[in-house]
């Protein structure tokens, strides 16, 4: 018996511990953010967490002000100066592990929020899981135009979808052929097998057709292959104005040099992000990247129009040794946008935050990125995120459209 | 569909067949030779890409000059995982056969761990070399230099592996196959065969790991894209047969290059896959298997 006792006494010990732990702990929010932080996306989600947890620094810390949304420092002012914490879950670009990631995150640690999660196959799962906890699920870099059209309650998105997204690359072909005097007359798409491809292909399916353009080939290919020179193939041999490809990091290494293998080199390539803006892929394909054109939620030199970008990239340079892109910006954003909300909400509880987001509306100067802003429309979709054209320039993505926002004239050759 | 169009993807069929054979002649021969499924294969053909990656940032030299060290190296790591490992997974009493494949599988996962530990999980890229990215054009169609070596490379394999088996050790592999029980009252050191053995097998998805690397991404799950690839083709050409491997890499090769052309590149496995079902089903043993 004795025994039993003192595992009685201890364990109560310990509860009261952790009540203890519990009462400190409401100075701090735990956010739970659900990245791949191994498998085949693993750079992705090791960026992530650096670019959440620098965020993090920036809303919690002491230091001279940076002129951004939450970039006074000092915790959240309405909870009393309260800090937030970023937990990390790994959902391995597994939609059934995001699931069960989600469902750790809220009933064990007991998150009131959840932010994540690049793969839009796993932001489909987790969005599920937090609508029926009812907590909000922040989506910062997940691009499905699918995910916001379910009339989901609790889901939100900060990012431009891949139908904005694809919106401003057939603006830039019809601008840049007004400009030029050199229109796309048939482009090429191909794109890898799961939500975020098939998705990005649909959009730019319907737009192509609406903007009188020929769809000359539509090639759904397996991701993570072996190999793409038989897909490189038929993409030579319809040698389209414009290659459209959407495509995670590896394949996006494998199919520039597939395509380079066979002697094939398109006009020009207008990339739906993900992999094309990896350092990793600059780094591999080197030369064969020069010029490839990608849609972006950010423009690192757009100094004039975001005057907030040096401190926030520097400190993030300092960290990681890379500059901020498409997708670490977009968290840098989406956390931002949180902090405030769960500032305005004055309250830790879900429902107050999602309250909050509704309500959100924050003016474009306030962020890093060049969208006009944050507001949420009934879908959850931030309505106000503008992307830009990129254009890679001597190993760097540069800023071609719109040409307001421009620090380079575009390279052109269709038509040429 | 013109006539260049189905030679260029039937040429792109073959070179990466041939390197599917060599990654599975290593496959072939450990299961041949002691019935052990090895699924951490892939992952040995990963560590073998990481030490090119890595020989080739340190010294700067072409990576097909650094195939021979990598090579050594894979040999004794195979060998090390034979006495470190598969020995003592053969030694158990119960279940044997569950034994070798969690030990096979649960090194495989250790494997990617340490490597994504090690390098990340970043996709690096040997990037310079003789044949690096470079592309002969002959009456029209396209031949990529790196694969061009990674073939011809992978048949001088072939054919170092054929050889070895005409030596007395090749016999005395081949009798351990046939009976391992026989084998330790002429002689034998069963125990020391099965060592090369492993070491053989590590050698040859090491050198198809190299010649991989010269074109080819490196990251810590590349393994498992060739792996699947790999455990068809065994059991196509047949477990244990080396000039099975061969044939089946390249049918494999060319049926899944062909299938991209003619169907949807998404489903360019089916074909891969319909033929596996069908051997499994009409010819359990494999096109030139005996076991």
């Amino acid at each position: 018996m004795k025994r039993r006792e003192l595992l009685l006494s201890a364990g109560a010990v310990a509860m009261a511990g952790s009540a203890v732990g519990r009462a400190e702990a409401a100075d701090e929010i735990v956010i739970g953010a659900i990245y791949p932080m191994t498998g085949n996306a693993a750079p992705i989600g090791a960026d992530a967490k650096v670019s959440l947890e620098m965020t993090a620094e920036i809303i919690n810390g002491s230091h001279p002000p940076i002129p951004t949304l939450m970039g006074q420092g000092g915790g959240l002012p309405a909870l009393g100066g309260a800090k937030i914490r970023i937990v990390i879950a790994d959902h391995q670009n597994d939609p059934q592990k995001a699931r069960a990631e989600a469902e750790r995150l809220i009933t064990q640690d007991k998150v009131p929020v959840l932010i994540g999660s690049y793969t839009s196959a796993t932001a489909a799962t987790i969005s599920q899981v937090a609508e029926r906890y009812e907590v909000p699920y922040l989506s910062m870099d997940n691009s499905s135009p699918s995910l916001s059209a379910r009339g989901l309650k609790w889901f939100f998105r900060t990012s431009p979808h891949d139908e904005m997204f694809t919106v401003a690359m057939f603006e830039f072909f019809r601008d840049i052929g007004k400009k030029t005097g050199r229109p796309v007359k048939t482009v090429a798409l191909i794109y890898e097998d799961s939500i975020f491809g098939t998705d990005s292909s649909n959009v730019q399916r319907s737009l192509a057709q609406k903007a009188g353009i020929k769809v000359v080939a539509d090639i759904k290919y397996r991701g993570n292959s072996p190999s793409l020179s038989t897909e490189a193939q038929r993409l030579k041999a319809a040698n389209a104005d414009v290659l459209m490809p959407s495509s995670y990091t590896n394949d996006a290494i494998l199919m520039l040099r597939a395509m380079n293998e066979i002697g094939y080199h398109p006009r020009a390539i207008m990339a739906q992000a993900a992999g094309f803006q990896e350092q990793d892929f600059i780094t591999a394909s080197g030369p064969l990247a020069e010029g490839v054109l990608s849609r972006s939620s950010f423009a690192v030199d757009a100094v004039k129009a975001r005057p907030a970008i040096p401190a926030v990239n520097g400190a993030y340079r300092a960290k990681n040794g890379k500059d901020l892109n498409d997708n670490t910006a977009r968290q840098v954003t989406g956390l931002q946008v949180l902090a405030d909300a769960i500032n305005r909400a004055g309250s830790a509880k879900p429902d107050a935050i999602r309250q909050a987001l509704v309500a959100a509306n924050v003016p474009g100067e306030q962020l890093i990125v060049p969208w006009k802003g944050v507001h949420f429309d009934a879908t959850g979709q931030n309505v106000l995120a503008t992307p830009v054209i990129q254009q890679i320039t001597n190993g760097t993505y540069r800023t071609v459209y719109p040409f307001e926002l421009a620090s380079l004239d575009a390279m052109w050759n269709v038509g040429g | 569909m013109t006539l260049d169009i189905i030679l260029q993807a039937a040429i792109g069929g073959l070179l990466m067949g041939l390197i599917y054979a060599l990654v599975a002649a290593g496959l072939s021969l450990i299961f041949g030779l002691m019935d052990v499924v090895n699924f951490a294969h892939g992952e040995l053909m990963m560590i073998a890409m990481y030490a090119a990656f890595v020989l080739w940032q340190v010294s700067g030299l072409d990576p097909l000059l650094l195939l021979p060290i990598v090579v050594v190296l894979m040999f004794g790591l195979g060998m090390g995982v034979y006495r470190g490992l598969i020995a003592r997974a053969l030694s158990v009493r119960f279940n044997r056969g569950m034994v070798q494949i969690f030990v096979t599988f649960g090194l495989a996962i250790f494997i990617r761990g340490a490597a994504q530990f090690c390098f990340g999980g970043e996709f690096r890229s040997i990037t310079t070399g003789v044949v690096a990215n470079r592309t002969a054009e002959i009456a029209g169609v396209f031949l990529p230099l790196p694969q061009v070596a990674a073939s011809l490379v992978c048949l001088a394999a072939f054919a170092g592996l054929l050889l070895i088996s005409r030596t007395e050790f090749g016999h005395a592999l081949e009798a351990t196959r046939e009976d391992r029980d026989a084998v330790a009252l002429i002689g034998i050191d069963r125990d020391r065969i099965f060592a090369l053995g492993w070491g053989l097998g590590a050698a040859a998805v090491g050198i198809a790991g190299v010649m991989l690397a010269t074109f080819y991404y490196v990251s810590p799950n590349v393994g498992a894209n060739f792996a699947i690839t790999a455990y068809v083709t065994v059991a196509l050409g047949g477990f244990g047969s080396l000039g099975g491997a061969l044939v089946a890499g390249l049918l494999i090769g060319e049926v899944e290059a062909l299938t991209a052309l003619v169907l949807e590149p998404s489903l360019k496995q089916v074909g891969m896959f319909v033929i596996y079902l069908a051997v499994v089903l009409f010819r359990p043993r494999g096109l030139f298997g005996t076991l």
